[in-house]
């Protein structure tokens, strides 16, 4: 690597002199740094102008700078459970745009660390809105960054972290129990607590697919607590909603009823939509099983909304297979066909039943014909139980 | 360089973060003048221009998750030699600087390897300083 290489952000604009040594370490742009005020405010006149609107002088001016771009992440990071695809977007541009051989940004390490947060945020996205596989390439280029950054070990860890994520959100439940421990306590050791506490959930999660209930509800107790490290209120909502969930499976509806009322203001203070729309379906869940069923299908149709506008097409999908068969169940087929007809493009695209696929075959047909058949939407609904 | 050390007194957290990291920067700076001119031989004003910069990259390096800002400091070493390595290969490769016996064993030298000798300094820096 040449000294302008390393010397990574406006040595090329800097004129050397002809003779003599090529020093002088001019003064830099980027040597001036802003004060975190500053950067969010910078950060916030870039994100708010629309992509199509950004010339490449403006986008030259923001993206240059180190201090913007770290107030561009930490904008985007608060964003990314409230609207995935639009961070997507962005992480996407500032990838294609750091990782331009003319686009060098900072000292040392940080044009390396800045691609790859810009991955590492895609691939988080990625897989919030539902495109698995686009997941994996976003998380293989975010390491590619990561490794060549001073420090890699905890941004790998948050990558090891996304990767087992996506192991639960295909089914592969073992996996995580057995991978996780360790990722939880590689976390600890380098206080970082919110990766910390998310590795737990995770945990108590992948239990819970498993039908480990009771080490489940340990781990979401564990996280309601937060005895060791502080925990966010979104995720401690999140906690409640999936052991209101446990209540509700073991036939306690009330005691899960007052869960989720414990977990709705935590979750709309930390601005969670994502996890908004998972309490709406629980709740859906739980007056279903209490056969109220009118007010369930009013849940399950928030949550498909909710789901809808942020752009997770697979969990409204799946949610729209539940709807139906809620919908039958209360003598509505109409309806209930209208739901799956909107929910069979998003599981066929995104593969979502590579074992299921003679069900949903049928499912379609029926569909077709106008008479849903209960016993195909049935087999659908439990395939996609098994990998939601 | 120099680093004020009339800092305002302020309660909010973000004031003591900054703070916490200029202090522990200046904690450093000897080891890295140390790093710079007696070992990769740079010149006084290069070595100070220089610290400017490490300065700017440590302030938004201790941004980064997993690390308190003074576990930090190892890296901000690596960064020193690694950065003092590249300038110095920089110069010695388009002739402007000829390189002795000292100057090419240490440019050969990983400067992972290098911070890692300046750390134990540090560690001993630590030692004294839980002593006093």
């Amino acid at each position: 690597m040449t000294f302008r290489g390393v010397f990574s952000c406006s040595i090329s604009v800097v004129l050397m002199p002809n003779e003599g040594r090529v020093l002088a370490f001019p003064t830099r742009d980027c040597a001036k740094p802003m004060s975190r005020g500053e950067a969010l405010m910078a950060a916030h006149d870039y994100l708010s102008t629309p992509r199509e609107n950004r010339s490449e002088q403006f986008t030259k001016s923001h993206l240059e700078n180190a201090d913007t771009l770290s107030g561009i992440f930490e904008v985007l990071k608060d964003r990314g459970n409230v609207a995935p695809a639009d961070v997507l977007e962005e992480a996407k541009v500032l990838y294609e745009w750091l990782s331009a051989p003319q686009h060098r940004v900072g000292f040392f390490d940080e044009s390396d660390y800045f691609r790859g947060e810009s991955a590492l945020y895609a691939g988080a996205s990625t897989r919030l809105v539902g495109s698995r596989e686009e997941t994996e390439r976003w998380l293989d280029r975010a390491e590619a960054s990561f490794r060549h950054t001073i420090n890699p070990a905890p941004m790998l860890a948050r990558v090891a972290y996304i990767r087992l994520a996506l192991r639960y959100d295909t089914g592969r439940y073992d996996e995580v129990t057995e991978l996780i421990p360790s990722l939880h306590l590689t976390f600890g050791k380098l206080a970082m607590a919110e990766e910390y506490w998310k590795c737990r959930f995770l945990e108590g999660m992948a239990f819970k697919a498993m039908g480990n209930l009771d080490q489940a509800a340990v781990a979401f107790e564990d996280l309601v607590s937060a005895a060791q490290l502080p925990v966010d209120d979104g995720l401690k909502g999140t906690a409640l909603i999936n052991l209101g969930n446990l209540k509700s499976g073991q036939g306690d509806h009330e005691a899960a009823l007052r869960s989720y009322s414990e977990a709705l203001p935590l979750l709309k203070r930390a601005n969670r939509p994502v996890a908004l729309a998972d309490l709406k379906t629980m709740v859906g869940e739980t007056l279903n099983l209490l056969g109220r069923k009118t007010q369930a299908i009013d849940a399950y149709l928030e949550a498909v909304a909710d789901y809808i506008s942020i752009g997770a097409a697979t969990q409204a999908a799946y949610i729209q297979v539940v709807l139906a068969e809620a919908l039958l169940d209360a003598e509505r087929p109409r309806e209930a066909e209208w739901q799956i007809a909107a929910a069979l493009p998003t599981i066929e695209r995104e593969k979502m039943l590579p074992e299921g696929l003679a069900a949903v075959v049928l499912l379609k047909e029926s569909v077709r014909q106008r008479n849903a058949n209960p016993k195909a939407l049935a087999e659908v609904r439990h395939h996609l139980q098994n990998r939601a | 360089m120099e680093i004020s050390d009339d800092l305002g007194v302020s309660l909010s957290h973000e004031d003591d973060f900054e703070r916490e990291i200029e202090t522990v920067f200046r904690e450093t700076l000897g080891l890295i003048h140390i790093a710079l001119v007696s070992h990769y031989q740079l010149k006084e004003q290069e070595a100070t221009e220089l610290e400017k910069d490490l300065f700017v990259w440590f302030r938004r390096f201790c941004y980064r998750p997993g690390a308190s800002i003074r576990e930090n400091r190892p890296f901000l070493l690596v960064a020193c030699c690694q950065f003092a390595r590249e300038y110095q290969k920089y110069l010695v490769g388009t002739g402007v600087l000829s390189s002795d016996e000292k100057l090419k064993l240490i440019l050969d030298r990983e400067p992972v390897d290098v911070a890692h000798d300046f750390s134990r300094s540090l560690q001993l820096f630590d030692f004294r300083r839980s002593d006093a």
